[in-house]
């Protein structure tokens, strides 16, 4: 049972609101969309699943394109972990090296690509409790400790 | 015997005299082998009065159990002796290929004293060692002895060659095997040549080699091998090498710049990190015997100031050091100085940290053209580094080439007026190229403790506080945050054992980070018949990292120099840790009281000692001791 969130369509809809916006990020963005790769997060409890283009040409003001829910997109490189896991990540509280070691972090493909992702992201940590926020979820924002 | 052969070569170079030990089974089994044995050896044949590049000076190299075991990680070995840098016990560990040629010639190790009349190579056979004069090699760089040797010896023959450096006995001489794998650490290279030993030569065919339960064995190379394949540390290695992940250390605060003096710089990160390498140079991987993972780089630059023939490419360390270190973004200059200080034969680490440090000095006046002999030392000037610094240092040649073939610590106190404070090292060697201050602050602690001086490697801390070990079979499940000091000394008391145990395995650090404690267990037990539990294998790696303490505190070596220079103290003053202080004094005593150690001596309690087994160590050292 998930701590955080209440469906698949919960987890999506705050998702889609924080990828909007960090797509949209000149910042982080740019550095994303050098990735070139496709990947594809699948959450467990709920299950769902959420694919980023980063290969292909985005839309107009964004620097690649989300979908969520399944998505026909042949991904270069996965990522499954329980979907209260990915929200503690985007607080910047989960170490993800700690966290494949330990099992609760399952990837395959290009992992290597998807790794060099972990320090242009990190900025997007700040963004995701904003998000939450904005969103009127302040009782899902996770502190350290 | 399994897995070891039960024969260790001796030979004093001098009197020519060849000969064997015969260890008693149980000492491999209590010691582990590779730098654990090394260390014991040392303990009971050194002569402790013995200068380090004196005649009476021992000099050993050794394998661990698993050579020859054709599993990911298992190849490597360990050279030991006491350092010309730093006065206390070292052992280096390197990859490649010689392990398994020396086991297969029938022995766990060498261990050599004396001195050769002429330089010399020690050539090993089937069963044999022999000296045999080589005065032709002396003066050639690592690369040409190299073919030299390969053309005596034939295009099999295994290779430990000294470059100019050791010859010259620049106290950070390193070791090469195949011109491409380093005995890098602590100066072993300058022991080499202070007997006048240019190389170590092993001319044999593969041989069977006996394991105590050949199934299990092969199962659990079977099983074992697409874990470390398929580990995320693998992957990344093999993409991109060592230096693959230096763009995540950055952003860390984990990567030092500029002498320590910054912990971040987004536009070196790019312009150094592994997949700059492979884009730019790369033209192929190498590895190690047996090894799935291949993370060797073989690079090449076809034009410029740094042009470099197709040969080996530098390891994380080395573009650290001769590029963030140096406020450097020019990878070909890492390429070109990793080349030149791997034919002279000089570990790149301190080669670089020296350099690192004298631009300092500097640039804050306590260096002048006067010690430099005219040279201008500027950041980032990496023509006058690759040109004129490093084959001046190799050759101790000038003033400048002369002060920095001390080290940065020799150096420093040569020049006085505060210059240690900016030094970088403890015990006299300097630190990798890992900051505490963004990487974790346990690696502060690390580095003082380890016995042979600031190491990475010599304690599994580094890979235990990043989060990329996970042994519940030891009761190690923390979730380490980086940036404080809570549970390190607990962690390093574990970190302390496992590292000891990997170098005295002499297994590869990124390899066998995808191994569980249960099957270093089963690895141990299968091939070499140990008979361990998780209990007594982590007792046996605290029984090497112990006596290792204690060889020493024999040297002089006590807790006061377990400690951090100025400099490393200092909070970082950019990135990501900005403005935390490494709460360095406290981690130490808790280390202390966790290991039982003495706060003054700097070893291990008496019935700590004896409870290990080291009732010898633990009666000169305490009883007989003022």
């Amino acid at each position: 049972m998930s701590q955080y969130y209440k469906d698949a369509d919960d987890l999506l809809r705050i998702y889609g609101y924080f990828l909007d916006r960090v797509l949209k990020d000149e910042k982080i963005g740019t550095k994303m969309s050098k990735a070139g790769i496709i990947i594809k997060f699948i959450y467990t409890d709920p299950d769902c699943e959420i694919t980023i283009d980063l290969k292909n040409p985005p839309k107009p003001g964004y620097y690649g394109t989300f979908y969520l829910g399944p998505c026909d997109l042949q991904e270069d490189v996965w990522s499954k972990q329980s979907a209260d896991h990915s929200h503690r990540f985007w607080h910047g509280i989960e170490n993800p090296i700690a966290s494949v070691t330990k099992g609760l972090v399952k990837q395959g493909g290009k992992v290597t690509a998807m790794l060099k992702l972990l320090p242009v992201v990190k900025p997007a940590f700040q963004m995701f409790p904003v998000a939450l926020r904005e969103l009127g979820l302040d009782h899902l924002i996770v502190s350290k400790g | 015997m399994y897995g070891n052969t039960g024969i260790i070569a001796t030979i004093d170079l001098g009197a020519r005299a060849v000969g064997s030990i015969e260890p008693e089974e149980e000492l491999y089994a209590r010691f582990i082998g590779g730098s654990g044995l090394a260390a014991k050896l040392f303990w009971d044949r050194a002569d402790f009065a013995a200068e380090p590049l004196s005649p009476g000076a021992l000099l050993l190299f050794m394998n661990g159990p698993l050579a020859g075991v054709k599993l990911s990680g298992a190849s490597r070995m360990c050279a030991a002796a006491r350092s010309p840098l730093t006065g206390a016990f070292a052992d280096s560990s390197c990859g490649g290929y010689f392990a398994p040629a020396l086991r297969h010639a029938g022995f766990d190790g060498i261990v050599v004293t004396g001195r050769a009349e002429r330089p010399s190579v020690l050539v090993v056979r089937q069963g044999a060692v022999a000296l045999e004069e080589a005065p032709d090699l002396w003066g050639m760089g690592i690369e040409e002895c190299t073919a030299v040797l390969r053309e005596r010896y034939g295009k099999r023959c295994r290779t430990l060659v000294i470059g100019p450096a050791g010859e010259n006995l620049v106290p950070f001489a390193c070791i090469m095997h195949e011109g491409h794998h380093a005995f890098g650490r602590c100066g072993i290279g300058a022991v080499m040549g202070s007997k006048n030993l240019k190389a170590v030569v092993t001319a044999v065919d593969a041989a069977a080699m006996s394991v105590a339960d050949p199934d299990r064995v092969k199962e659990l190379i079977r099983e074992l091998t697409p874990r470390i394949k398929d580990h995320l540390i693998s992957q990344v290695l093999h993409d991109f090498g060592s230096p693959g992940n230096l763009e995540g250390h950055m952003y860390t605060g984990d990567v030092p710049v500029k002498n320590w003096t910054s912990n971040f710089n987004e536009e070196m990160a790019e312009a150094l990190t592994g997949s700059t390498l492979s884009d730019k140079y790369l033209t192929r991987t190498g590895t190690c015997a047996y090894c799935a993972v291949a993370c060797k780089r073989i690079v090449k630059v076809d034009e410029g100031p740094f042009a470099v023939p197709e040969g080996p490419g530098p390891e994380y360390e080395t573009v650290a050091a001769f590029g963030t270190l140096l406020d450097s973004a020019d990878l070909a200059a890492v390429c070109k100085a990793n080349r030149v200080c791997n034919d002279l034969g000089m570990d790149t680490i301190t080669a670089g940290a020296t350099i690192a440090w004298a631009m300092e000095a500097f640039e804050r006046g306590n260096l002048t053209a006067e010690h430099t002999g005219g040279t201008e030392l500027l950041w980032g000037d990496m023509d006058t580094v690759v040109h004129r610094v490093l084959p001046d240092m190799a050759a101790r040649r000038g003033p400048l080439g002369e002060l920095l073939s001390l080290g940065s610590a020799g150096a420093a106190a040569a020049l006085g007026g505060g210059a240690i404070d900016y030094t970088v090292q403890c015990k006299g060697l300097e630190a990798p190229m890992h900051d505490p201050r963004g990487g974790g602050h346990g690696h502060a602690l690390a580095y003082a403790m380890s016995p042979r001086g600031a190491c990475h490697v010599a304690t599994a801390m580094h890979f235990m506080e990043t989060g990329a070990c996970n042994y519940p079979e030891i009761g190690f499940e923390f979730d380490l945050e980086a940036l404080t000091s809570e549970k390190k000394p607990e962690t390093l008391a574990l970190a302390a054992a496992i590292g000891s145990i990997e170098n005295s395995a002499c297994l590869c650090q990124y390899a066998d980070r995808a191994l569980t404690i249960t099957e270093m267990v089963e690895l141990f037990n299968a091939v070499a018949g140990y008979g361990y539990t998780p209990e007594t294998m982590m007792e046996a790696g605290l029984r090497v990292f112990h006596l290792k303490r204690c060889i020493n505190y024999r040297f002089g070596f006590t807790a006061a120099d377990d400690d951090l220079t100025k400099r490393m103290r200092e909070p970082a003053r950019d990135g990501d840790p900005a403005g935390i202080e490494i709460e360095f004094d406290a981690m130490k005593e808790r280390f202390y009281g966790v290991m039982s150690m003495d706060p003054q001596r700097g070893i291990a309690a008496a019935e700590i000692l004896v409870s290990l087994g080291l009732r010898e160590e633990s009666g000169l050292l305490w009883e007989k001791a003022p």
